[in-house]
């Protein structure tokens, strides 16, 4: 009964994503604005420099993803002489988000960036702060009831839909456009990965006819991956391709087709990580990752706070582009992506 | 001269590490952090606010510690018992979610406590098991999802709400600590724990009934850790499945700097809320020092390092 209802709820999850069809749609299914149409203009920026603004960068966790962010945001805000007061890390531990908050209201900062945890857990969260009318922009999830534009400025998110595609294009272009796929997502009810995975799914499922899905699996915990990605060649050792819902796990489904001796099974994934990208450049199972550009991402949080606190208007939901990295453009899609270059042993020849 | 030396001989330096520790860190903040609001009425509120749960967990586990004993999975009977709590409060009144999230936390403690008591299998071992168990419960309660917590008289209660101007969390971590200092110093059962825990074999000796003890304060850390469930419940208006995962080693420090001993005999509730204060204070200083969160990782870890190395200096002799 247990594992219907999981299927039902997780069935009623894909069924909203993939309803959203061939574009990224915001939490509250808001049109997207791509990044590149939210910029300051340099008369504005002097405006904002004579305020004295502060903001505080109130993360949900540690990564490359995370620093490429900051980066970004603490460049723009630089721009506009706007002082970073306060960066944290809450550990994905809610309680430790709101206490991060309040914290770093304690510095009165006009600008709060953050990526909120759940929607159900930070609306309280960030409730001391949006009756501060502190200008909040969202990094992918938005908390419950909270309005655009009086609660908040915008929410900035990947391309969702066009990372899972992208995806699909390249596994589907490794194969040769045919063969069999399995399919490993996020088994959660999370907005950002639902997104990703459906459209991967939805692409090889219309644009791709001979290619088929034959194994599909959800996933929670990455610990797990290596042992769902055992099963899965158990069951079809002839697969041809193997998507995971992002690089931790896809670390685990590679050494579970290691252990296996399998050579021929082509796996892409979400996110940069090194030995994923590894194994791509040495021409091992691993055909591409798609990675969304995070410096970006920070930009454009910054850009639409900063028109925010010039009363502009800002569009609600606003998308950054997202990048397919290959064994050939590895170095500069490292850069594009995170700003920093691309570690060593990915770039030895 | 000599009368200097006598005295400092006589100093218990290492039961008033954390006092001390408390005091420096507090001057080093209110110093060097006095522009950036450390001081405000209403940033030390919030230190007492953000460490509620967690001191209230820390009282729990002087108590098993004191025991001989210790309990690994308070963090997830946090969990276990905010969702309960929550489920609960969608169809019924406060008192029932009250009921549920705190009788769950104390039914959890009993099976801790009679593996423990009865079926003479090790805490650490018991509760690290349990740890995980209860954990996968809390994740499979609700497939995953947040549950959020409408009752306003649950959150004012538990979390979000003032009386007399006094914030509810604040006054729960005084009502807390005054019953937790009372029942382990001056009752007869906070002597049998502290007996029990310096040596179980002298206390079954002189009479007390050492099982039931360890029964007892495996379950006084079982309803803790519900009642701490509750308050990140009312906190947040809402439960979640992570709620308490990552208090385990804070909490752990805490009731160690504040002078109890991991190995039994020995414990104080007091030192439990200020060693509490100590790691919320260090969280709440660093970030408004506006340090790298990797930094502030590391000086909090080298600062916890160093009290607790002073705190057991001694008992490692």
């Amino acid at each position: 009964m247990k594992r219907y209802i999981t299927q039902l709820a997780v069935g009623a999850a894909l069924a909203f994503a993939t309803s959203a069809l061939a574009e990224t749609v915001g939490p509250q299914g808001e049109t997207a604005t791509p990044s590149a149409s939210v910029m300051v203009a340099e008369a504005d920026l002097e405006v904002i420099r004579a305020g004295g603004h502060t903001a505080a960068l109130l993360w949900h966790d540690q990564s490359d993803f995370v620093n490429a962010v900051t980066a970004g945001a603490t460049d723009e805000l630089a721009r506009a002489g706007i002082e970073v007061v306060a960066t944290t890390s809450a550990g994905f531990d809610a309680a430790k988000q709101r206490s991060d908050i309040e914290t770093a209201l304690t510095k009165n900062p006009s600008i709060i960036l953050s990526l909120p945890l759940d929607p159900v857990t930070s609306a309280a969260a960030f409730q001391e702060a949006r009756d501060n009318d502190v200008k909040l922009v969202f990094l992918s999830n938005l908390p419950s009831g909270y309005e655009h534009p009086a609660d908040y400025a915008a929410i900035v998110t990947d391309d969702l839909f066009q990372m899972g595609k992208q995806a699909a294009d390249a596994l589907a272009a490794s194969m040769g456009g045919k063969g069999t796929v399995g399919w490993i997502y996020h088994d959660a009810a999370y907005y950002v990965t639902n997104q990703r995975d459906n459209a991967f799914k939805t692409t090889i499922e219309n644009d791709y006819p001979d290619i088929s899905i034959v194994a599909e699996q959800g996933i929670s915990d990455p610990a797990r991956a290596e042992d769902i990605a055992n099963a899965m060649l158990l069951r079809n050792p002839d697969i041809g391709g193997i998507y995971v819902t992002w690089a931790g796990p896809a670390e685990g489904v590679l050494a579970a087709l290691r252990a296996n001796g399998n050579t021929t099974t082509k796996m892409v994934t979400l996110d940069l990580s090194e030995p994923v990208a590894l194994d791509m450049v040495r021409g091992g199972n691993v055909a591409a990752i798609v990675a969304d550009e995070a410096y970006e991402l920070g930009r454009a949080m910054a850009a639409a706070a900063i028109l925010d606190l010039l009363d502009q208007d800002v569009p609600p939901f606003v998308v950054a582009p997202a990048v397919t990295v290959t064994a050939d453009n590895v170095v500069e899609g490292w850069m594009q992506s995170l700003h920093i270059d691309a570690p060593k042993s990915v770039t030895k020849d | 001269m000599t009368a200097v030396k006598q005295r400092l001989s006589g100093f218990d330096f290492q039961n008033m590490v954390v006092y001390i520790g408390f005091i420096a860190i507090f001057i080093f903040f209110a110093v060097t952090l006095y522009d950036d609001g450390f001081l405000t009425q209403r940033n030390l509120t919030n230190i007492f606010l953000q460490t509620a749960p967690a001191t209230i967990m820390a009282i729990g586990l002087v108590f098993a510690l004191s025991a001989g004993e210790i309990d690994l999975s308070f963090g997830s009977i946090v969990a276990v018992s905010a969702l309960t709590a929550a489920v609960v409060l969608r169809d019924y009144p406060l008192i029932m979610g009250v009921a549920a999230g705190l009788g769950v936390g104390i039914l959890i403690g009993a099976l801790n406590g009679v593996l423990v008591a009865y079926l003479k299998l090790p805490s650490f071992l018991v509760t690290l098991a349990t740890m995980g168990l209860f954990a996968g419960i809390a994740r499979s309660m609700t497939d995953l999802r947040s549950v959020p917590v409408m009752n306003e008289a649950f959150t004012g209660f538990f979390g979000s709400g003032k009386l007399f101007s006094v914030p509810s969390l604040l006054i729960w971590t005084v009502v807390a600590v005054a019953i937790g200092h009372i029942f382990y110093r001056h009752t007869r059962f906070g002597a049998h724990v502290l007996a029990t825990g310096d040596n179980p074999r002298a206390a079954q000796v002189t009479g007390i009934k050492v099982p039931r003890v360890r029964l007892y304060v495996m379950m006084i850390c079982g309803g803790t850790a519900g009642l701490a469930g509750l308050l990140y419940a009312g906190r947040l208006q809402a439960a979640k499945y992570t709620l308490g995962e990552s208090d385990l080693m804070t909490v752990i420090a805490a009731v160690i700097v504040g002078g109890t001993a991991l190995n039994g005999g020995k414990g104080s509730v007091i030192g439990a809320l200020l060693g509490s204060l100590l790691m919320g204070m260090l969280n709440n200083g660093l970030i408004l020092m506006n340090l790298k969160v990797s930094d502030q990782m590391i000086v909090r870890g080298l600062i916890i390092l160093l009290a607790v190395a002073v705190s057991l200096r001694d008992s490692s002799r």
